[in-house]
């Protein structure tokens, strides 16, 4: 369960984040000659995908269904 | 602006080729199959290993929406179209939720198609049937765009006329899917999806690498931009786009994950190591296909300004012209590229038609009409149903080639498509959910985003309610009354006892 929650809160805050509410609607701040949010949504984005990488390799999924018997 | 591609009889020869190829493939899955039942025919025996595993799931969840729309998009909307990257992405992440416990029931009670489970975990006809009509419905829609963007790819290739070509398209495409699609079952659909996954993966390559050799760096494009006309589409997004890019990542990321197609390849998996495997690299995709045409999308902002409405989701076409002409080796990408675009479109297709094909024949004929009908009679008239939704599909699809208003109106389909989250995903962890609520609540989901979305209400703008899908607000209402009726009902269980 602990993990479970752990998992939850990691996925919230990558989704913070990466949706750019936080910039100034002004911002012109620039990364490599793009736009810094632009940016920052990228690297949330991989950041994402190589932790669900990570959950998916990391841990075998429990194939047992015996507690789900009708 | 010149949008069509003149290409010379060797390049339609390699595309003929490769079409032809495909028909090949579905021969081989004919040849391969082990017996002629269900699981045989939709979820090919025993299963697939991790390479086609990958490339079925990629090349299914990838279509030719993603290379024009998305690039359209892009260009309509600007930098802020990077969201279709997070809510892609969120797509495996949400398998997580219910894939686990879903492979593995899956493998003990044989389940073919999405509505097996649902009908041994509720034992209910009304949410069987209900499930399968949304699915159904949802897919239908689905297929039909697939359909309608072979038509305009091959009005992109074709100099005849742009009617004929789109007809044309259209039916000789369907044809030799459906023919592939019927001979070989899954094996076909999915051996021909590790063909067009490697050519859509090489097609994006090539794009990437085309892109930057004849326009230079992204962020020269950016600053191009800056300058013009178009300088807000690089500013950071207001509040209403903010929960809108919430909202898509919510509504996809779920929806998504509830394809029958999608369903059908957690079933098809030769293992949960492999399947694993197989979303792990999935969740890479979205890096090197929607990035890919969103910065195509930001290209054209830069070089190609100015174009409005449907023009504007021909952005990819413009900018693949631009690009021939440049050179032989811009030519040849180019071929290879609209191979891609057209594997992009039938190998989602295919996925789509071979699950309703199963749903139609399993769920409905051989649960309400004949009970007792055999597998090798199942199968059979599952190929029957693809011929003639296809036939119907195909006339709807030349049918509604001009007439967009009509188009946008179906266009609800993960609203719709959502309210099954909790049929699917909570029901499979909680024992304690029932029958009747589950019911209710899709029925009031589905009747609650469509009235939001068609309702003509003050709050609902570009069919969304301050940015959210209203099937977001469907949803809540539907695991509302999901929660409280089988709260309700269990805690008056002892008392009927």
């Amino acid at each position: 369960m602990k993990r479970h929650l752990t998992i939850v809160g990691v996925y919230f805050v990558l989704i913070i984040i990466g949706i750019p509410w936080y910039w100034d609607k002004n911002s012109t701040l620039l990364i490599a000659g793009l736009p810094a949010w632009f940016v920052v949504a990228i690297v949330v984005s991989i950041c994402t995908s190589i932790f669900t990488a990570y959950l998916l390799l990391r841990f075998p999924w429990n194939t047992d269904t015996g507690s789900d018997e009708d | 602006m010149k949008t069509s591609q003149v290409f010379d009889q060797t390049a339609w020869i390699f595309i003929s080729i490769y079409l032809g190829s495909l028909i090949l493939v579905g021969f081989l899955g004919y040849r391969a199959r082990q017996e002629n039942t269900l699981k045989d025919f939709y979820l090919a025996g025993s299963g697939f290993g991790l390479v086609v595993i990958f490339l079925t799931l990629y090349a299914t969840q990838y279509s030719g929406n993603t290379l024009f729309g998305y690039s359209g998009k892009a260009y309509r909307m600007g930098y802020a179209w990077i969201m279709c990257i997070h809510f892609m992405t969120a797509i495996v992440a949400c398998f997580l939720i219910y894939a686990p416990r879903l492979y593995a029931r899956a493998k003990k009670y044989n389940y073919i198609t999405p509505t097996d489970y649902l009908q041994h975990r509720f034992n209910s006809n009304w949410i069987n049937i209900l499930a399968t009509l949304i699915l159904v419905i949802v897919l239908s829609n689905y297929l039909l765009a697939q359909l309608m963007a072979m038509g305009r790819a091959m009005q992109g290739l074709s100099s005849s006329d742009p009617d004929i070509a789109y007809r044309q398209g259209v039916i000789l495409l369907t044809l030799i899917m459906v023919v592939y699609g019927t001979l070989g079952g899954i094996r076909a659909v999915a051996w021909t999806d590790v063909i067009q996954g490697v050519v859509l993966m090489i097609g994006f390559s090539l794009l990437l690498f085309m892109l930057y050799k004849h326009f230079g760096p992204l962020s020269v494009a950016t600053n191009i931009i800056q300058q013009s006309a178009d300088a807000a589409k690089v500013t950071v997004p207001d509040a209403n786009r903010l929960r809108e890019w919430l909202s898509y990542i919510i509504i996809i990321g779920l929806g998504s994950t509830l394809y029958p197609q999608a369903i059908q390849r957690i079933y098809a998996a030769r293992s949960e190591k492999i399947l694993r495997q197989g979303l792990a690299l999935m969740a890479f995709a979205p890096l090197f296909t929607s990035l890919i045409a969103v910065v195509t999308g930001i290209y054209a902002i830069a070089y190609i300004p100015g174009l409005e409405g449907n023009e504007s989701d021909q952005v990819l076409g413009i900018i693949l012209s631009m690009v021939q002409q440049n050179s032989i080796l811009g030519y040849w990408l180019v071929v290879i590229l609209y191979a891609a675009i057209l594997a992009a479109m039938m190998s989602t297709a295919d996925s789509a038609l071979l699950s309703i094909s199963s749903m139609l024949s399993k769920d409905i004929y051989g649960r309400f009409v004949d009970s007792n009908a055999s597998e090798a009679k199942l199968t059979f008239l599952g190929k029957l149903f693809s011929w003639c939704l296809i036939l119907f599909l195909v006339w709807l699809a030349i049918y509604l080639s001009d007439k967009a208003s009509l188009i946008k109106l179906l266009d609800r389909k993960f609203d719709i498509l959502i309210q099954l989250v909790p049929a699917f995903m909570l029901s499979i962890h909680w024992r304690g959910m029932q029958a009747m609520p589950t019911f209710i609540g899709i029925v009031f989901g589905v009747f609650l985003s469509l009235c939001l979305a068609y309702g003509g209400f003050d709050f609902v703008h570009n069919g969304k309610v301050y940015g959210f899908h209203p099937g977001l607000i469907g949803l809540l209402f539907n695991l509302a009354i999901v929660v409280m009726g089988s709260n309700l009902i269990n805690k008056n269980r002892p008392l009927l006892v």
